[in-house]
């Protein structure tokens, strides 16, 4: 591989940009394929195979040949809703795992940088927030707050967008409450039983890190089971 | 759903090449019956051979940076590998877990 193209896809991936590697095995000659761009004449008679290949998130060699096609695709996004002790612990594991992590508290002291340094914070209201970020069905809501004022907001946009993951911390009991609520405006139980309250799997345990790990185990099981 | 479980070795070569070292980039480009890692995954190595990131769970680690070192001294570009449960190129590589799988070496240049 040449180091230029190697600069090539270092820079694509920052821009999120989704596209394949395709490599010749027998003489080490790559190009970067990207959806709507002309295939390197030199693989133009695989153009077919890898478009199927890139359009089914796919890594492998075009059967027959020896070509080799490698898919970037674009990370999880997930929002954080509360900028909170837990939501810190939740950057960290998130980070190996490369979700790409957005967090949203109009409380100012609680979302500053200095907390989460490195990290996309906005400081706005979720209805605010949620016109600045590109949401869809490979979006993931965690709601940490456990205030209506600012969780129930940002959990009926994940509902209305059909976010594949939607968690919620609080009790059984604010959870029944936040149900209530949630039908009042209109939603269904369908759709309500698709929120994750209380959030996590059954860890057991109580501390900020131990809670954390239990959401981004559920998380992370929503990812492969959906 | 598909999450790019992504481990940024590209990005670690990228600054191991500004370190003025030379790189090469292995990949597991097809693997048979049960292999450790799947294929697209990445390692890097250097030639003072110094390695990141995993072709297996450690099963053939140590004998992709011997065959990265050997190409490193005859200055070649590319070369594609071959493990499986009976290689017996020396006493500790080999999958245990009965699979099979090939690598693509690939100077970085």
């Amino acid at each position: 591989m040449k180091k230029k193209l190697l600069e090539e896809i270092i820079n694509k991936k920052k821009k999120k940009i989704e596209f394949s590697i395709i490599t010749n095995l027998d003489n080490g000659h790559s190009f970067i394929f990207e959806k709507n761009k002309p295939v390197e004449k030199n693989f133009k008679k695989y153009e077919d195979k890898i478009f199927l290949l890139f359009n089914s998130k796919k890594n492998g060699i075009i059967d027959g040949t020896n070509i080799f096609v490698e898919t970037y695709i674009l990370p999880i996004k997930v929002i954080i809703v509360g900028a909170v002790h837990i939501a810190q612990y939740l950057v960290d594991f998130a980070k190996n795992l490369n979700f790409e992590i957005l967090i949203i508290d109009p409380r100012g002291y609680f979302a500053s940088e200095k907390r989460f340094p490195g990290l996309k914070i906005i400081n706005e209201w979720p209805n605010e927030a949620f016109k600045q970020i590109k949401t869809d069905q490979n979006t993931a809501l965690i709601a940490l707050t456990h205030d209506p004022k600012i969780d129930d907001p940002a959990i009926q946009h994940a509902l209305k967008n059909k976010f594949f993951y939607i968690g919620a911390l609080g009790s059984k009991n604010t959870h029944t409450k936040r149900c209530e609520r949630l039908k009042q405006s209109g939603y269904s139980d369908n759709e309500i039983n698709k929120i994750f309250g209380p959030i996590g799997i059954k860890l057991g345990g109580r501390s900020a890190p131990e809670i954390a790990l239990s959401i981004i185990a559920q998380l992370v099981s929503k990812v492969y089971n959906t | 759903m598909k999450n790019s479980f992504d481990e940024k070795i590209l990005e670690e070569a990228s600054d191991w090449l500004a370190t003025k070292r030379n790189v090469i980039l292995a990949t597991v480009i097809q693997t048979w019956g049960s292999s450790p890692r799947p294929v697209g995954s990445r390692m890097i190595i250097n030639d003072k051979g110094d390695f990141s990131g995993s072709v297996t769970g450690g099963c053939v680690e140590a004998a992709v940076v011997r065959e990265c070192l050997s190409l490193f001294k005859e200055n070649k570009n590319f070369k594609k590998i071959e493990f499986n449960v009976s290689n017996e190129s020396a006493w500790e590589v080999g999958l245990a877990c009965g699979g099979e799988i090939e690598i693509f070496l690939e100077q970085i240049s």
